[in-house]
C-alpha cells in the first residue's frame, strides 16, 4: 500500500505563509523544527515535511480507517536528502522525496522493500475540477495501458472517507491508489 | 453565543481558506472544512490559529485533531469559551 503528497512551491508561498507566529509549533515537533531551522532552504524543508506527513497520513487512515487533523503525531525522520521515515503511534513508514523548481512530491509505503508500485506524476492547468478530472483520467490510461486493457474498464471511485479506489468493471475488484494534485501539478501511486 | 452567532463568525474566518464557493455559500454546521468547502490541509492551520485569535482562546493538540468540520469546531469553541 502507498500514500502520496504533493505540494506546488510557487502555490504553497502564496496560500500558506508558515512564518505565522504558531504555525510551525502547531504542525512540527521539536525535531522537525530543528531540521527547518538548520536547513539550507527552509522554505523548501517546511513542505518536504509536510508532504512526508501527508502522504503517511493517507496510508494510516486507509489501514485504520477514520481522519483526523493531528500533523504532530505523524513524526519525521530524516534518513538522507530524499529517505525519511515517519512515525505515528509506534507504526512507521518509509518515504522518498523528490523536488523540482516547480513542486515537492512524496511517496509513502509501509515496507522497506517491496513489490514497485507505478508511479506518475503531471504538470496540469486548469480549474479545480477539471484538475481532479484531468488527473483521474491520467490514473486510468496510464493503469490501462500498463495492463492492456481498455480505459472504459476502469473508473474512480471513493469511499465514505474518501478514499479514492480504482474500480475495474470487468472483474469487480477494488484496486486501492493514492492520488494527489495542489496547484499545477498532480501524481498518482497504484500498488 | 449561539450556534447562528458562531456559523457566521466563522464564515468569516474560513473564507480566504476555502476553494469552494458553492460549499461557503451553503455552508452549514454539517459542512466539513476539507471536503465541502476544500480547504487545503495546511490552511486548517490557518483556520485554528484565526479561531484562537479571534476567540481569544487555546486549541490544544487534542482539540485540533477532530478540526475537521464545523460542527466540531462549535463544539471547541463552545467548550473552550466555557472553560474561560
Amino acid at each position: 500500500m502507498t500514500g502520496n503528497d504533493i505540494v506546488d512551491i510557487k502555490v504553497a508561498a502564496t496560500e500558506s505563509n508558515w512564518k505565522r507566529t504558531g504555525f510551525l509549533e502547531k504542525i512540527f515537533t521539536q525535531k522537525e523544527q530543528e531540521y527547518i531551522k538548520h536547513a539550507a532552504t527552509p522554505d523548501e524543508m517546511v513542505w518536504k515535511l509536510w508532504s512526508m506527513k501527508e502522504s503517511a497520513y493517507k496510508i494510516y487512515t486507509r489501514q485504520y480507517g477514520g481522519r483526523f487533523f493531528a500533523p504532530k503525531k505523524l513524526s519525521c525522520t530524516l534518513l538522507s536528502s530524499t529517505s525519511g521515515q515517519v512515525t505515528i503511534n509506534t507504526i512507521s513508514y518509509q518515504t522518498i522525496t523528490s523536488s523540482t523548481n516547480g513542486y515537492i512530491y512524496t511517496t509513502a509505503r509501509q515496507e522497506k522493500y517491496g513489490t514497485d508500485f507505478l508511479n506518475y506524476c503531471c504538470e496540469i492547468h486548469g480549474h479545480f475540477t477539471n484538475q481532479q478530472k484531468h488527473v483521474y483520467k491520467k490514473l486510468v490510461a496510464s493503469y490501462a495501458a500498463n495492463n492492456g486493457e481498455d480505459n472504459r474498464n476502469f473508473t474512480i471511485i471513493k469511499d465514505k472517507n474518501n478514499v479514492p479506489f480504482m474500480y475495474c468493471k470487468k472483474e469487480q475488484q477494488k484496486i486501492p491508489v493514492s492520488i494527489t494534485h495542489h496547484g499545477n501539478f498532480a501524481a498518482f501511486t497504484i500498488n | 453565543m449561539s450556534t447562528t452567532e458562531l456559523i457566521e463568525k466563522l464564515k468569516v474566518i474560513v473564507k480566504p481558506y476555502v476553494k469552494n464557493e458553492e460549499g461557503f455559500k451553503n455552508m452549514t454546521e454539517e459542512s466539513d472544512f476539507l471536503n465541502d468547502l476544500k480547504i487545503n490541509s495546511a490552511n486548517l492551520v490557518d483556520v485554528i490559529l484565526d479561531i484562537e485569535t479571534e476567540f481569544d482562546i487555546i486549541i490544544d493538540n487534542e482539540s485540533m485533531e477532530k478540526m475537521l468540520n464545523v460542527k466540531a469546531a462549535i463544539e471547541i469553541i463552545t467548550t473552550k469559551l466555557g472553560e474561560k
